[in-house]
């Protein structure tokens, strides 16, 4: 709850500072003049970018112990990135491009720099705590902050340069997209995070540089930015969405058959032939199939496996759950 | 209404098709409503219901196979799960452990193994239930099999 919390509350400031970030201008004096009276939405800002960088790291980290991890583990600790994986910018290999980078643009700011450490702590000791991942990458992740600390504290301009140097490095290879789709997709990757096929994880891992890439959009570059590419489209919901939905529809459904019964060819319900969709959906371990509009007028009804009497799993990623406990005891 | 229409269709068909395949049960559909159907169920061997044959009466709903469909007894039967003068049926499938996958066919079949093994402990037929739970089997016996010549068997002569 708190972390979903907390993502809103990002989504909010990065939306909030979308209008203030361009109208940064590239030239620092005149930042400089600007910097007290907006000192508050940099500090806001910064802070958005520290958990950045965090959580890009806990992905980073995290998510490939987590892969090989326990079944619940992973599941917890995945959604948790997900949630928080709004605002991420980079992945690790592009930390260490990013931190050379801001360490070469840096001028002191200590005013600034002192408040957004202070927050940039409560943040972090926010996010080891709610978050429900192991305790080993929120120790990974409260040290990578202090490390970047010396370096990383001083300016935005810095860090909005280094995501557009950033971005000009990987523009090449995605389009940009929008904050919008871009949550719900993160949405749909937490339901189908468990599953540990490669399919899977090749389609998280699409959304992860999907979620990169749509930070860079939304902050790095302005509309009339001399460095935007022109090949990048404003819109990409529909580019996102395919991707999101085949994988919901991937985690909804079992493949993998525990092979108890033969596949009918009409359904034992409303006697209907099965088509190809309907011979390859198994909604329960049990084995009983049936066609998709049985299985939703059961949903709508008692929602239990005719079969076996037992509850369907309405949540895929529960079910998916349930499935490998069922598979270990049945088998 | 339409699913349910269809998949009684269906199951019409299939009783057509399969006539003879359970000599035990034969189920007719009534001329002008799918949704009532009766069924003749010879009473299993071994059982004080022998040599009987019992009509039971289907009232299938809309909801069907969604909802189970509502069957009693219209021969009279002495059994602790059916109500003597209703006929009604105290079994669970037909009531909260009912699956849309059971067809009329199968509910007959549960039907001619209830009455094989009657289940005194929730009974519709107090007066049938106390004999079991008493222990008179014998009792229950000679009971069951009087309504049965009585109610369930041609009349000799």
């Amino acid at each position: 709850m708190l972390l979903l919390g907390e993502s809103a509350g990002m989504v909010s400031d990065s939306v909030a500072n979308a209008s203030p970030l361009p109208s940064v201008p590239i030239s620092k004096d005149f930042a400089k003049k600007k910097r007290a009276n907006r000192s508050a939405k940099l500090k806001q800002c910064k802070l958005d970018a520290r958990r950045e960088q965090w959580l890009s790291q806990v992905k980073k980290k995290g998510g490939k112990e987590v892969w090989e991890g326990c079944h619940g583990q992973r599941n917890e600790s995945y959604c948790s990135m997900g949630n928080a994986n709004v605002t991420r910018v980079a992945d690790a290999e592009h930390y260490g491009s990013f931190n050379q980078e801001s360490d070469s643009g840096f001028r002191s700011n200590s005013p600034v720099r002192f408040n957004s450490a202070a927050g940039k702590h409560e943040s972090g000791s926010n996010y080891g705590g709610s978050s429900t991942s192991c305790s080993s990458s929120a120790g990974y992740c409260s040290g990578s902050i202090t490390e970047e600390e010396d370096g990383n504290d001083d300016c935005l301009d810095d860090w909005e340069a280094v995501a557009d140097a950033l971005a000009a490095n990987e523009n090449h290879e995605t389009p940009p997209f929008d904050p919008p789709p871009e949550e719900k997709s993160i949405g749909r990757s937490q339901s189908c995070g468990v599953i540990p096929n490669d399919s899977e994880r090749s389609t998280s891992e699409s959304l992860r540089t999907g979620s990169k890439f749509a930070l860079v959009n939304s902050r790095a570059w302005r509309p009339d930015d001399a460095f935007r590419p022109q090949s990048l489209p404003n819109l990409s919901k529909q580019h996102r969405f395919p991707n999101s939905n085949r994988c919901h529809g991937d985690g909804g459904v079992p493949w993998f058959c525990p092979g108890v019964l033969p596949a009918p060819t009409s359904c034992p319900i409303c006697y209907e032939e099965l088509d190809l969709t309907d011979s390859s959906f198994l909604p329960c371990f049990c084995g009983f199939r049936l066609c998709l509009f049985c299985h939703k007028r059961i949903l709508e009804e008692d929602s239990r496996c005719p079969g076996c009497r037992r509850p369907y799993k309405q949540d895929p990623v529960k079910a998916e759950g349930s499935l490998q406990g069922g598979l270990g005891t049945t088998c | 209404m339409q699913t349910s229409r269809a998949r009684l269709f269906k199951e019409y068909k299939e009783v057509q098709r399969e006539k003879g395949a359970d000599p035990d049960i034969q189920l007719v559909c009534d001329d002008s409503n799918i949704f009532k159907w009766t069924a003749l169920i010879k009473g299993p061997s071994e059982t004080p219901f022998e040599g009987g044959v019992f009509q039971l009466a289907f009232a299938i709903p809309e909801q069907y196979p969604l909802q189970p469909p509502q069957v009693r007894f219209l021969t009279k039967i002495f059994h602790p799960n059916v109500h003597f003068k209703t006929g009604e049926i105290c079994l669970d499938i037909l009531k909260n452990a009912w699956s849309p996958a059971w067809t009329l066919q199968s509910v007959c079949r549960a039907i001619i193994a209830l009455m094989a093994h009657p289940e005194p402990d929730s009974p519709l037929n107090c007066d049938s239930g106390n004999l079991l739970r008493s222990g008179d089997v014998r009792g229950y016996q000679s009971m069951a099999r009087m309504y049965t010549r009585l109610a369930a068997m041609p009349k000799k002569g």
